[in-house]
């Protein structure tokens, strides 16, 4: 047998014939599929789609143009010849109108046959060829439709605005955040746009016409256009050349900054405060030591040892100022890796009060506990733990009364520690509550006079209570104490 | 060396130690110092004292208490007439934008100078002396 060349239906109810036609086109190479009458002939051309069928027009069942029509109906791509002896012109064009491919007329030589049947496999190549090509086509027409409104779909959606100008100053693209940016309407395609966009905008575009060269480079600028400064926006402009190397125009990619600019104001802010916060100390050092070193001013040996002592308190504080800034910009950048341990809360809060033991002696403070028996383990790092019980124990000492209490009762839900510090201290007003977690809030009025901070301390405890997904509350009645509430996860993860 | 015009200053500060300072820096120099720890104070001081000049720091109980004070004194028949100073350890490097130095800025603030922490008394003298009583 030689290479397989395809696959062929015969149909036709003289069997001689059948049979003769076969066996030539398998010594061919074909593989050959013999109906013998018009019904088996539909069954088998309607079930697979052959290659090339030849269908004998009068058979005693089924007529071979109802066989051609239904195969055609099924398989378009079948080449379907009409072998009849009954050859008559009217009967090739019907057939050939039903979609048969040719008309072998009987009786036919075997070179005849074959001859006729290989045009046939040249025309079901050429048709599966095309067909190929079509749905490749089909396939890349609808990539590319798909590519472009994708493309489309995307510029439209993002959240940058982007507008297109062209060396005459016409508008040649633009997406909806640019106007939605800009605030303007009404712009169209085509239109001359530059007096219509922001002047900071303007100004940059204009330069980049003027200049010799196109650098490719973007040029930014940053704008404001209400007079609130609610709206910050960033303009980034850059050349688009053309493929001579001449300037074809010039994208303009529109971005929100506002809340960049926010974040900038409040760090502009906290380094005033900052800065603030540590002169006034050293102007205070500075002022004790030029008043001691000032001839015309005679002072008491006693006032300049007083005077000494306040610097050296001072400078203290000046010190524990810097720790606390230290501690925030570790919690900023977390750069500090944590080590994470199974913390007892109880013992922490134990050698703690041993650490502030002189402070609480001096004032006379007692401190009453209360800790569930089986209290659970938290999970995290025990020198932040550490730093929040302080902070707040200390806060407790500071602003509690002479001979005053602190209460501390530590307790587990399922998955919370529960931790309440209470003092009776001077309280808080309710205004002063609202503002207790910011950075350098002291609460300021006749009772906090003389008490020194920093102002970070709580804003730190925060921080820690924050890192840990916990949560913290706190109560105060002006004059009675403050209550501090702190929930902390047992497994933060 | 008590000025012509200026014999009673009038100190308020919030912070105890420079408040010492400064006062001991201008009884020194002969003035009559008289204090207040906070701006209320400072107020009630100055109306009943009519001191014949005022300095005032900034930021005391809120950022802008200091302000509010000036703006309460200038807005009083005597303090028209009397120079009133911010005392600030905030320069223009960290944030502080104001500077006294025009009449708008001195409109807007409400006081006629600004001396930064901690207080040199020579400058502080000079302004004195440059005030113009007449005005």
């Amino acid at each position: 047998m030689n290479n397989f060349k395809g696959n062929i239906l015969i149909v036709d109810d003289e069997k001689g014939l059948r049979l003769g036609t076969k066996r030539l086109l398998e010594e061919e190479g074909y593989n050959v599929t013999a109906a013998e009458n018009g019904t088996e002939g539909l069954q088998f051309g309607t079930n697979k789609d052959f290659d090339v069928a030849v269908i004998d027009l009068k058979m005693p069942d089924i007529d071979g143009l109802e066989v051609l029509k239904e195969i055609k109906s099924v398989h378009p791509n079948t080449v379907c010849f009409i072998a009849t002896a009954f050859a008559s012109y009217e009967t090739a064009i019907q057939a050939t109108r039903i979609g048969a491919f040719g008309y072998i007329p009987k009786p036919f030589s075997p070179e005849e046959f074959i001859y006729q049947v290989e045009q046939g496999l040249k025309q079901r190549k050429l048709i599966l060829d095309a067909h190929r090509l079509e749905l490749e086509r089909e396939k890349n027409l609808l990539e590319l439709a798909n590519e472009k409104s994708r493309l489309n779909a995307i510029i439209k959606s993002i959240s940058e605005g982007i507008i297109i100008i062209n060396t005459n100053g016409d508008l040649a693209y633009y997406n909806y955040a640019a106007i939605k940016l800009l605030s303007i309407n009404n712009i169209q395609i085509g239109e001359k746009i530059l007096d219509k966009l922001p002047v900071h905008v303007t100004d940059i575009v204009k330069k980049i016409f003027q200049s010799d060269k196109i650098m490719l480079k973007s040029y930014t600028t940053e704008f404001s256009l209400d007079a609130d400064n609610e709206l910050f926006l960033e303009a980034a402009c850059t050349p688009i050349p053309n493929p001579d190397g001449s300037l074809a125009g010039v994208v303009i990619i529109l971005s929100n900054i506002t809340g960049y600019k926010r974040i900038e104001i409040i760090k502009n802010q906290f380094v005033s405060m900052v800065a603030h916060e540590l002169k006034t100390p050293l102007a205070a050092v500075q002022g004790f030591l030029n008043i001691i070193m000032d001839q015309s001013i005679k002072l008491s040996p006693d006032k300049q040892h007083d005077y000494i002592q306040r610097s050296t308190l001072r400078l203290k504080s000046l010190t524990d100022l810097v720790n606390d800034l230290l501690d925030i910009s570790r919690f900023e950048m977390k750069t500090k890796e944590r080590e994470i341990i199974e913390v007892h809360l109880e013992e922490i809060i134990c050698s703690t009060l041993q650490m502030l033991e002189l402070e609480l002696n001096k004032k006379g403070i007692t401190v009453e506990k209360n800790i569930e028996i089986k209290l659970p383990f938290i999970k995290a790092d025990i020198n932040e733990i550490a730093r929040m019980v302080t902070n707040l124990l200390s806060n407790a000492i500071k602003y509690n009364k002479e001979k005053g209490k602190i209460f501390i009762d530590i307790s587990s839900s399922k998955n919370y520690v529960v931790l309440k510090v209470r003092d009776t201290g001077i309280g808080l007003k309710p205004d002063e509550k609202q503002k207790l977690f910011s950075e350098f809030y002291r609460a300021k009025n006749d009772m906090t006079r003389g008490i020194s901070g920093t102002g970070l301390g709580l804003s730190i405890v925060k921080r820690i209570v924050d890192s840990y997904f916990g949560f913290i509350e706190v109560e105060s009645d002006y004059g009675v104490g403050t209550t501090f509430l702190i929930k902390l996860p047992i497994n933060p993860n | 060396m008590v000025t012509e015009n200026v014999k009673k200053i009038l100190l308020v500060d919030d912070d105890i130690d420079l408040l010492e300072q400064n006062k001991l820096l201008l009884e020194s120099k002969g003035f009559e110092v008289i204090t207040a720890e906070n701006s209320e104070e400072g107020l009630k001081v100055f109306q009943k004292e009519k001191p014949d000049a005022a300095i005032i720091d900034l930021i005391m109980e809120q950022m802008d208490s200091g302000f509010v004070l000036c703006y309460k004194i200038k807005k009083t028949e005597h303090g028209k007439k009397i120079p009133v100073f911010m005392l600030t350890s905030a320069t223009y490097e960290t944030g502080f934008k104001f500077s006294a130095s025009s009449k708008e800025e001195k409109e807007w603030i409400k006081c006629d100078g600004i001396i930064n922490k901690p207080v040199v008394i020579e400058d502080l003298l000079a302004k004195l002396e440059n005030f113009n009583y007449q005005q």
